[in-house]
């Protein structure tokens, strides 16, 4: 039998405003009927103005924990990436966002984490205490984190170098890194442009990579960016070359 | 007569014990903050204490209104109010108690509390009544993939409803019906399901149950029930082979349910059978385990139709 345990929601002490912008947030019915509903419209807009197609998604784990990671060039990419997703995991996926952009304000803040159920990962200052929840909060509640280890959108296109904070959730732990690379997203909507285009978006999932033998240091961290950029960039390279398969090469 | 009731604000103090007390709450509030300032002015309380009385008052100063306004509006706003109040507090519970991550349990509980709104709404004391019973059946329902026998013990009430529909003059061939429906559903799955096999219904929960047996006793349960029960209903408002259909579709639905939820129960304790009683069944349990979460649908689903017994002398023990 299992038992239900009495564990507190662990945003509980924090006041309202503060429970949308914590990394521990933990959300209701209500919350999770209006990202179905948000879910459900991305998945017709992606469908229907950008063809969304998705390759390799077999790769993806049958359960969480797991992080994806892709290039990022627009802000399509998270809601591309939880469109590969089953609906089933609604509850469990958390695409890691900015905190000073996408948590500014209490408007701002609220329709990010409702809607998108992002998560805030701080560009600096808080960032390794944050990290640290996160990487507790994957493994201890079985989350699918989204994650763009570039940090930023690239604002020419260009994949540009990962950073290690991406080590930091997973490294000495099984939780399987899944690579994947999204097309088309520069094109339908960078960020210079202030609404998006219709252009067509394709996306190639690449093997799930582990690193429960590479050190919880810097040194780790920095090679798991570099495992995962470098995967990414054979997706890409993939993407270019369509006869060559979606999964990267061995 | 009605809308009046529930929405016309021109009734608001049409009692004359309404205004009084509405009145009372106004004064009681001007009076504490009158009290708090008195006693600030002349240097009777610390600044704490002081503080946390502004607070209470202030708090007051904006739930009384919020309370009584819809009291005051209408009785639509009123049971409004108090079905919002109960999600607020049943919110908090679930937060509290870490129940939220249950989504299935909460939209169960959640079902419920709406349910009972609407029967207050509709000022339908049946269903009104009803809603607790059938509320335990949904939690305990929402807890199959959990594998919890919460709410369990109702269900010795549950099974009530079948002898109360003895009510009824014409009684016998209605339980009949619903005692064949049920033993028909389980006959149907075992059979449908042991020469289709094919993939497991719940694995986790219930070894031997596969989803053509589901489906298809389901299908067979509907269909049998449906011919079987004209007879019974001819000339009655469920005569018609919709009503008909929907019961079947309850048994057979119902039925499936009430058999997981011992299911779950019996994996995890870990013995196969609850009793030995009936040979090749297993406990008496097992047998009527089906028959635990129709005997409440039935009952209410026909009893919404034609009552039971509307016309049979009441408190025949208990009476004067």
């Amino acid at each position: 039998m299992q038992r239900w345990q009495l564990r507190p929601a662990a945003d509980l002490d924090l006041p309202m405003a503060a429970r949308l912008a914590s990394p521990l947030r933990e959300t209701g019915l209500a919350a999770l009927a209006g990202r179905l509903f948000w879910r459900a419209l991305c998945h017709r807009y992606l469908c229907a103005r950008h063809r969304l197609t998705v390759a390799g998604a077999e790769h993806l784990p049958a359960a969480p924990p797991f992080v994806m990671v892709a290039n990022h060039a627009s802000h399509l990419d998270s809601l591309v990436l939880a469109d590969c997703l089953p609906l089933r995991l609604a509850d469990r996926v958390f695409p890691l966002a900015a905190g000073d952009h996408f948590f500014a304000d209490p408007a701002r803040a609220a329709f990010t984490a409702m809607a998108l159920n992002a998560l805030p990962l701080a560009r600096r200052g808080a960032r390794p205490r944050q990290l640290a929840a996160l990487r507790r909060r994957l493994t201890e509640d079985g989350c699918a984190y989204i994650l763009f280890p570039e940090g930023t959108r690239a604002r020419d296109g260009v994949i540009a170098p990962f950073r290690a904070g991406l080590g930091r959730l997973v490294a000495g732990t099984p939780v399987p890194v899944v690579p994947c690379h999204i097309e088309g997203a520069y094109a339908a909507w960078p960020a210079s442009a202030p609404l998006p285009r219709r252009r067509p978006i394709a996306v190639a999932i690449g093997k799930p990579m582990t690193f429960a033998a590479v050190a919880d240091d810097k040194d780790g961290w920095r090679r798991i960016a570099a495992a995962a950029e470098a995967a990414v960039r054979s997706l890409a390279a993939g993407a270019a070359a369509p006869n060559s398969g979606a999964g990267p090469r061995a | 007569m009605i809308a009046g009731r529930l929405w016309d604000a021109r009734f608001a103090f049409e009692h004359p014990a309404t205004l009084w007390l509405v009145g009372g709450i106004v004064a009681a509030l001007v009076a504490a903050a009158a009290i708090i300032g008195a006693l600030q002015a002349a240097g009777l309380i610390e600044p704490p204490l002081r503080r946390e009385l502004w607070l209470r008052t202030a708090s007051w100063a904006v739930m009384a209104p919020l309370l009584v306004a819809p009291v005051l509006l209408g009785a639509f706003w009123t049971i409004a109010g108090v079905c919002l109040l109960s999600l607020a507090c049943f919110g908090e519970y679930a937060r509290v108690t870490g129940l939220f991550r249950e989504r299935l349990v909460c939209l169960m509980v959640v079902l419920a509390i709406l349910a009972l709104s609407f029967a207050t709404l509709d000022h339908w004391y049946g269903l009104f009544v009803a809603v607790f019973p059938l509320g335990v059946g949904l939690v305990a329902i929402g807890s199959i993939p959990l594998d919890w026998p919460q709410g369990f013990l109702l269900f010795g009430c549950a099974l009530g409803h079948l002898g109360y529909m003895a009510n009824d003059w014409d009684y016998r061939p209605v339980v009949l019906l619903v005692l064949i429906g049920v033993a028909l559903n389980d006959i149907f799955a075992f059979v449908v399901g042991k020469a289709l096999g094919g993939r497991k219904l719940l694995p986790g929960t219930s070894p031997n149950k596969t989803v053509a047996g589901a489906v298809g006793a389901l299908a067979l349960t509907t269909a049998l029930v449906a011919v079987i029960s004209v007879p019974v209903f001819r000339g009655t408002a469920l005569g018609d082979l919709p009503h008909r259909l929907v019961l079947g579709a309850l048994i057979g639905v119902f039925g499936q349910l009430g058999d997981l939820v011992l299911s779950s129960i019996k994996r995890d304790v870990g013995v196969k059978d609850s009793g030995a009683l009936i040979p090749g069944h297993g406990g008496v349990l097992d047998r009527f385990n089906s028959l635990l979460l129709v005997a409440p649908a039935a009952f209410h689903y026909i009893g919404y139709y034609q009552g039971f017994g509307l016309d049979q002398p009441t408190r025949i023990l208990s009476g004067a």
